[in-house]
């Protein structure tokens, strides 16, 4: 068995050199060239590629400018964000409603971006959003806990 | 009672190529065998049907550009390109020098990465893996500049929009660009090395004849591939392309091997272009001017046909506005349909069953264009 095993298995590689010997040298020379090269790809947890500046990633909200105009809610083409009202206890210093966005609809366009008057909902470059949990996608206008 | 089976005892039998098969994208295909020949081929669109056509009747220009980047995964740029061309001619939009110079230097880039990825299929269908993870490898090098300047690596989000382009092309981005194109021009010279297991997949299989072409209605590097020299950006010259010096390889064969050498001359080409482009990209404005990301689509009445060379082919977008927020009618013509229905049908008839990925991913198509 092991023999009959090693047998397939040099048969296979004397069929390889062979194929590879009528190959022009081009495709081997290649396979030599990258033992040396650097790899494509990094090693990610430890390294990784920079972002750019532009790249379309989470939302950021600055309540305090956001004048409720809604016009992000009405470009979105998604329907991704809501106007909601600002929870109970801080409903007094902001009376009126916030987009609140869904990240789980959102498909990262940035309409809402460009058209907002006043710089209020931007995107950042974070975009590790990989979740588990379908909950966790909202995006309120006052992260209450964030606040405790 | 095993090996005495005669051939004509063989039993037909029907086989399903995709839509769910590693081998094929979302495209399904039926093909009915005997033995190792196929009889017949059936495609069998519809997997990915999202109906675009009608989604775009619901939805602001601007919207429907952050959409048309979804025709085709694989080349996204363009489709937003023929998309903003026709919302700029039923509103009469005049689009900055800078952003058409920007929109064709995009639109190049968009079309090596596309051939990039036709490679690497074709090689994956053909079980050459080192020419799919190569050439993937060497694509990741453009999406990195697209990343860049689209803020998206695969998706521009609208990035060519109605008006000109969205945003400017950031700092450094020309020198980027510059940078990229010795990258890609040692992966076409690694495309270029012939190695026999490839030319014996390819060379003399799926041969399509120039009238055959032309009746079916192929388009792009299929259509070149046969020797028919058409192409929008020479015959119907859009943005800037009258400006600039290019040729149109055509080669005469029609077989797979054909098509694909077609393809990776094309990306010479498109180099030829972006560095010229680059060169004289003027300076100024990429938005006409006042321009807010609402498009004011009630001010446009009329249609619109308007086609674009695209990577697989000719594309195209047909647009009714009639004074209401969203248009009226769209009709998308994407060049995989004619690639995959009618040619792809035509090819595979008699054919063994060794030879349909290979033929199948000659033709050069996006399941997503064919389905919209
Ligand atoms: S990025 Fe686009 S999809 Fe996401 S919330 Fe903003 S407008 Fe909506
Ligand atoms: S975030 Fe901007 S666009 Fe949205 S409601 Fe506030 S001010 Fe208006």
């Amino acid at each position: 068995m092991f023999l009959q095993f090693i047998g397939a298995y040099t048969s296979a590689l004397q069929m390889l050199i062979g194929e590879m010997m009528k190959m022009k040298l081009g495709i081997i020379s290649e396979v030599f060239k990258n033992l040396f090269k650097r790899p494509m790809t990094v090693l990610f947890p430890e390294e990784r590629i920079e972002i750019p500046e532009r790249n379309r990633g989470e939302h950021k909200f600055d309540i305090d400018t956001c004048i409720s105009c809604g016009s992000c809610a009405k470009i979105c083409p998604n329907k991704a964000i809501k106007m909601v009202e600002a929870p109970p206890e801080f409903k007094e210093k902001y009376p009126k409603t916030y987009p609140q966005v869904d990240l789980g609809k959102c498909c990262f366009c940035a309409l809402c971006e460009d058209i907002c008057p006043k710089g209020s909902l931007t995107l950042t470059t974070y975009v590790f959003l990989a979740t588990f949990d379908k909950d966790t996608t909202m995006r309120n206008p006052i992260n209450v806990e964030q606040i405790d | 009672m095993t090996s005495t089976q005669k051939k004509d005892e063989i039993g037909d039998f029907s086989m399903n190529f995709g839509p769910a098969h590693p081998g094929s994208g979302n495209f399904g295909v039926k093909v009915q065998m005997q033995g190792e020949r196929v009889l017949k081929a059936t495609a069998d669109p519809g997997y990915l049907h999202r109906g675009f056509e009608k989604l775009m009747e619901y939805r602001e220009p601007m919207q429907n550009a952050v959409l048309s980047d979804r025709v085709c995964v694989l080349e996204p740029l363009q489709w937003n390109l023929v998309h903003a061309e026709a919302v700029d001619y039923l509103m009469n939009y005049d689009v900055p020098e800078r952003a058409k110079y920007i929109r064709v230097i995009l639109a190049e880039l968009s079309r090596i990465q596309s051939h990039f990825i036709w490679y690497a299929v074709m090689s994956l269908g053909t079980g050459f893996m080192t020419g799919f993870n190569v050439s993937m490898g060497y694509r990741d090098y453009i999406l990195d500049v697209f990343n860049l300047i689209t803020g998206g690596r695969v998706y521009p989000a609208g990035y060519i929009c109605p008006g000109g382009v969205r945003k400017d092309l950031p700092e450094k981005a020309e020198n980027k660009i510059l940078k990229l194109l010795p990258k890609i021009d040692y992966m076409r010279k690694f495309i270029l090395k012939e190695n026999p297991a490839w030319l014996a997949r390819f060379k003399d299989v799926g041969v399509l004849s120039k009238e055959e072409a032309i009746k079916f209605g192929a388009t792009g590097p299929v259509l070149r591939g046969s020797g028919v020299g058409a192409d929008v950006r020479r015959d119907d010259p859009y943005e800037v392309y009258d400006e600039l010096e290019f040729d149109i390889p055509v080669r005469d064969e029609g077989d797979g091997y054909a098509r694909y050498c077609v393809g990776i001359q094309e990306i010479e080409e498109s180099m030829k272009i972006i560095t010229q482009a680059i060169d004289r990209l003027p300076k100024g404005e990429v938005r006409t001017p006042n321009l807010k990301p609402i498009v004011q689509f009630r001010k446009a009445k009329g249609e619109i046909y308007i086609r674009n060379e695209l990577s697989r082919g000719e594309g195209a977008f047909y647009m009714v506005a009639n004074g209401e927020k969203t248009p009226y009618r769209v009709k998308i013509r994407g060049p995989s349909f004619s690639h995959m229905i009618p040619i792809l049908e035509y090819l595979l008839t008699g054919v063994d069953y060794a030879d349909v990925p290979a033929i199948y991913w000659s033709l050069y198509q996006c399941p997503a264009d064919v389905d919209r």
